[in-house]
């Protein structure tokens, strides 16, 4: 079995309460960050830790940090990427739900670093019960000192707000959190200017995904290289798998990066469900272009997967049987895509809805010889032409399937 | 005729408001607690909360027509969403949904004359290893079948 | 200041220029929607992307700023096939509403079609439905259907007026301009939406169905309805069907002036043209015994300087006063300044305006005339005449302009002009002066002559002919010119002011204001 890191002490159903999280050993890379080292330190540490970025583009932690300026006379914000829409990505609820302080510590922490005062935890609005959950432990740790004013008696002060959205996969999106944030539609912003000099309120700011942050305390108790033995040479640690799909066992699974993804599916997670074989696998959350059963003998890490011309997303696994058909997958896919395109830009507003209206069209008995080869052009149209990266989200997953899948898809469509 | 705003309401605002730097900032969060409390946002809500925070009513219905969690519209006492994206698809929501539809009597999008469900179809609520899922209200509930969702139903009083 | 490289083409470029703006200076038209140089770069519509050595995607030229060495291709054949991909994507939602569109001629999805397109549909879907008729302001209609989402009359009205009247609604493809409700768009600026809306989203009521983009005849001028000078375009039917026989105007659009009016002219002077072509004095008339007698310039200049010269002769000069008013040109103002004020001494010169108005804190002046400014500079009196008082000391009474019927009732106008022997009305549009003088001579509009005005800011700004005029009527600055000449008052000075430029040359080398 493998050594846990994130999840190690999970088990604990009171570790939400301050209480037991102290008992087992809460809030000492708090400590040791605070009073025993200094925000380059700590900043330095998290860099060489190689943590790089959990919520689905992998940019390094450390090098994130480092790029918002030191002195400026604005005050400067994180931002707590809680927004998990990513299809298939469950990770961030299983870890605030189980243990809110772990992500708090990571947050003072990474305040540290950088100097910043005020974090907004920016969670997704159908994740009510985990955003009271966060303000418990939050009100806790501002009992206990560890929020607020002078903690730990340092001169160091932050505050922490828990802002709920209301249903828009944008807001995923560093930009589009940050609008949002700002009271407005979730409309992604252009870049540069990059978050890290105009940010939140026009100010220096740090976005960072829940699991990332998570790490954090980690780094800071066992050090970088520790970290770094978790994983590969390059990227340090272990991901939380999350499997769903035709599985037996669909779950989170804390491996490290490099984990084989047929040993996930086939060891970790029990294999196809009774009578099904495996026909496809999504291996990081929707926008993660599709492989085929053939293709899922390899290394679950960044390069690996750019490898494979796939990615590794948010580490989402979803797994496809025969049973299920390729048309009732692509059409989950346009659906998503057409239903939370901000509607900003032109490529990705119309034509995630012109491909969404072929499939379904496809769909209901209707499809055409040259359907195929529109939606491919279509796609192709989409990619890197679009205001944000929603569009290769799109289009990504839309040209595999089609690419991958034509013989299916064609059997759809009169010959 | 404007409706009232309970003191309640209004404290809760405030201090909502306070948590942050700039008022507008507060807006979805603000919009929150009044749907919370009224049910929907109407255009007398879009008014209020426009006046309380210093915007156009414009802007708070730019905001309230973009998310798809705050609604104009009254709903059921019980908003039953149910996701329809890949991982609970593949489990079969499908069949799920259009058994709710049937055993409710309305489609989707629609709400019982009784005033006691809505019935919506929605994207990812990132409970995929609970797989197929539905949220009622903000409860979540996960590995349905017919017979669990029929336990649930009943258990909505 | 940076050098760059167009198209294999190099040129120098201002720093902080961004890449669209650098290219339009050398010429070279980049196709965009959303960009307009009044607001911040939105870079939603995805139409200027263009190719960049080094770079691996399309950028943005509307919002990339320019670096020393940049290499830029605006017509390789990946920006092509973006364009296509960008123009696909609009027609695709798009309505067929080309033969009922007001915007044909002039929309530039049909320009931009028509230029980097040329292909055919692959849209076998149905369109989104929307409304079409959509009123947003008094004169405004939003057509959803035509909407590409540009959002320019939303930023418009964001940034420029602050008035925050629209929004976007909703997300995705059914994403719609809106309004708040009934509240439409009640502000001095409205009909710049129209103009800005680069296709038939939003169309003008004051121009719908009259007539077709292509039949319209470009003039430039300038707006004399106030102060500001705004610089204009005057579109009119050269000759072919019009909606009304007697109607040249159809049309008042912004022309660009960074130092007067930017990209914009306020709603009042945008739909007040109806005057130009209404109630127009067309005839030179001369009342003799109850009828009017018609009469040419020649004749009538001839009379009114014999007229002139016989009060010379008794010494009695100054029983001649003159009326002027601030609608007059500088060359206009300066030549009666040297003829009346200079050459023949009249003490009696004042300015009779038509009324002031409320400035609207933006373009709009409280004065309603476009050259009180010019009045100022020239040096000549600006007050108006005590009715009465002139009535005991007048003669001969030179009128430009029938303002004096906003300044007085015409009772009183009536009983002076009685003791007033003769009374020449110069004016382009009828009024209740009429009957009260002896000698009507039309004028010509700032529209239909030649010349330039002093803005409230001290700009003097030239205008030239954007319309003929049908009727008699002649610009006064040759109206001046004639008189002077056959009163032979200074003949060699006079005779080389020959036009409005030979005017305004003269005027540099005696007032500094108006050197070049």
């Amino acid at each position: 079995m493998e050594e846990k890191v994130l999840t190690q002490k999970f088990d604990l159903r009171s570790l939400f309460e301050i209480g037991s999280y102290l008992q087992q050993g809460g809030y000492k890379a708090v400590e040791k960050a605070l009073l025993g080292m200094k925000p380059a330190e700590v900043m330095e540490e998290v860099k060489k830790a190689s943590l790089r970025g959990r919520g689905g583009a992998g940019f390094p932690a450390g090098v994130k940090w480092s790029f918002v300026p030191q002195k400026v006379d604005k005050p400067k914000y994180l931002c707590v990427n809680a927004d998990e829409g990513e299809p298939g990505t469950f990770k961030d609820r299983y870890i605030m739900g189980h243990n809110p302080h772990l992500l708090l510590e990571g947050i003072i922490i990474a305040s540290y670093a950088v100097g910043i005062h005020s974090a907004f935890i920016y969670i997704r609005g159908e994740y009510e019960a985990i955003a009271q959950r966060l303000e418990g432990a939050i009100a806790e740790a501002y009992k206990k000192a560890y929020l607020g004013k002078n903690i730990l008696g340092t001169n160091f002060d932050l505050e922490v707000v828990v802002h709920r959205g209301a249903g828009a996969y944008i807001c995923g999106e560093e930009t589009a959190l940050l609008e949002s944030l700002e009271g407005k539609r979730g409309h992604p912003r252009l870049k540069p200017p990059f978050p890290a000099s105009i940010g939140l309120f026009q100010c220096p700011t740090v976005i960072n995904n829940v699991e990332t942050l998570s790490n954090v305390p980690f780094i800071i108790l066992n050090g970088a290289e520790w970290f770094l033995k978790k994983g590969l040479p390059k990227d340090g640690g272990t991901r939380l798998f999350g499997v769903s799909g035709m599985v037996k066992k669909p779950g989170i699974y804390e491996l490290p990066l490099g984990t084989n993804l047929k040993k996930i599916i086939f060891e970790y997670a029990g294999g196809m469900r009774e009578g099904k074989r495996l026909k496809a696998v999504i291996p990081g959350g929707m926008s993660a272009p599709i492989l085929r059963a053939d293709e899922i003998d390899l290394p679950m890490d960044f390069d690996s997967l750019v490898g494979a011309n796939s990615m590794l997303g948010s580490a989402a696994i979803i797994v496809i049987d025969q049973e299920t058909s390729i048309l009732e997958v692509l059409k989950a896919v346009v659906k998503f895509y057409s239903h939370e395109s901000c509607g900003q830009c032109t490529p990705c507003r119309i034509g995630t809805s012109w491909i969404n209206k072929i499939v379904e069209r496809i769909g209901h008995g209707d499809g055409e010889k040259d359907d195929i080869d529109t939606i491919i052009r279509l796609a192709s149209n989409i990619k890197g032409k679009t205001l944000c990266p929603l569009g290769d989200a799109a289009a990504m997953p839309i040209l595999s399937v089609c690419q991958k899948f034509r013989g299916e898809l064609e059997g759809y469509l009169p010959r | 005729m404007s409706p009232e705003y309970s003191d309640e309401l209004r404290k809760k605002i405030d201090e909502v408001v306070g948590r942050y730097p700039k008022k507008e900032a507060a807006l979805l969060p603000v919009l929150h607690l009044v749907q919370g409390e009224v049910g929907c946002i109407s255009a007398e809500e879009e008014k209020f909360v426009a006046q309380i925070l210093g915007l156009k009513p414009m802007k708070v219905r730019e905001v309230v027509t973009f998310y798809t969690m705050i609604t104009r519209q009254p709903l059921g006492k019980y908003h039953i969403q149910v996701c329809s994206n890949l991982s609970c698809t593949l489990l079969g929501a499908g069949r799920l949904i259009d058994y709710l539809k049937q055993k409710l009597g309305i489609g989707i999008g629609e709400t019982r004359p009784d005033k006691k469900f809505t019935l919506s179809v929605v994207e990812c609520l990132g409970a995929c290893e609970q797989a197929p899922c539905m949220m009622v209200n903000f409860d979540y509930y996960g590995q349905l079948d017919k017979s669990r969702i029929d336990q649930i139903l009943d258990s909505l009083t | 200041m940076a050098k760059i490289f167009i198209d294999h083409q190099a040129i120098e470029v201002s720093d902080g220029l961004t890449v669209l703006r650098a290219a339009e200076e050398a010429g070279i038209h980049i196709p965009h929607f959303c960009y307009h140089p009044a607001f911040v770069p939105e870079g939603s519509c995805r139409m200027c992307l263009v190719e960049i050595e080094g770079l691996p995607k399309l950028e943005l030229s509307c919002s990339t700023v320019v670096k020393e060495g940049m290499k830029v291709h605006t017509k390789s054949a990946k920006v092509v096939e973006a364009r296509q991909g960008v123009l696909e994507f609009l027609l695709a939602e798009h309505p067929l509403d080309c033969p009922i569109c007001d915007k044909a001629g002039e929309c530039q999805l049909q320009d931009y079609y028509e230029e980097y397109g040329l292909f055919e549909s692959q849209f076998k879907e149905s369109k989104q439905k929307r409304e079409k008729k959509v009123r947003i302001s008094k004169n405004l209609i939003l057509d959803r259907e035509r909407c590409i989402l540009c959002t320019r009359c939303v930023r418009f009205l964001n940034e420029i007026t602050r008035t925050e009247d629209a929004g976007v609604l909703n997300r995705g493809i059914h994403s719609e301009i809106s309004i708040y409700d009934s509240d439409l768009i009640e502000n001095n600026y409205s009909g710049n939406l129209a103009e800005l809306c680069p296709v038939g989203a939003i169309t003008d009521a004051d121009f719908r169905f009259k007539t077709r983009a292509w039949f319209l005849e470009r003039k430039e001028s300038i707006c004399p309805l106030c102060g500001r000078g705004c610089n204009i375009v005057i579109d009119s039917h050269p000759g072919f069907p019009r909606v009304n026989m007697t109607q040249r105007v159809y049309r008042i659009r912004a022309r660009k002036n960074p130092d007067v009016n930017a990209h914009w002219i306020c709603d009042f002077g945008r739909y007040s043209y109806a005057y130009m072509d209404e109630k127009r004095q067309e005839k030179l008339v001369m009342k003799k015994g109850g009828r009017d007698m018609g009469l040419s310039w020649d004749k009538t200049v001839i009379m009114l300087a014999e007229k002139i010269k016989g009060l010379l002769f008794m010494k009695k000069l100054s029983r001649i006063a003159v009326i002027l008013n601030t609608w007059l040109s500088n060359e206009e103002l300066f030549l009666a300044d040297r003829i009346f004020r200079n050459e023949l001494h009249l003490e009696n010169i004042f300015v009779v305006d038509p009324p002031q108005g409320k400035t609207d804190g933006f373009l709009l002046t409280n004065e309603r005339t476009p050259n009180k400014r010019g009045l100022q500079e020239i040096g000549l009196p600006a007050s108006a005449p005590d009715l009465k008082e002139l009535a005991e000391k007048t003669d001969l009474l030179l009128i430009f302009g029938s303002f004096l019927v906003d300044e007085f009732n015409v009772t009183d106008i009536k009983n002076a002009f009685d003791k007033i022997g003769t009374k020449a009305l110069f004016a382009s549009h009828k009024s209740s002066l009429d009957s009260l003088v002896d000698i009507i001579i039309p004028t010509l509009l700032i529209a239909e002559k030649s010349g330039t005005l002093t803005n409230i800011q001290g700009k003097v700004q030239a205008f030239s002919p954007a319309l003929d005029f049908g009727g008699e009527g002649l610009p006064e600055w040759r109206a001046l010119l004639d008189l002077a000449k056959e009163l032979k008052i200074n003949y060699k000075y006079f005779w080389q002011l020959a036009s409005p430029e030979l005017v305004l040359q003269q005027m540099g080398k005696e007032i500094p204001f108006f050197i070049k």
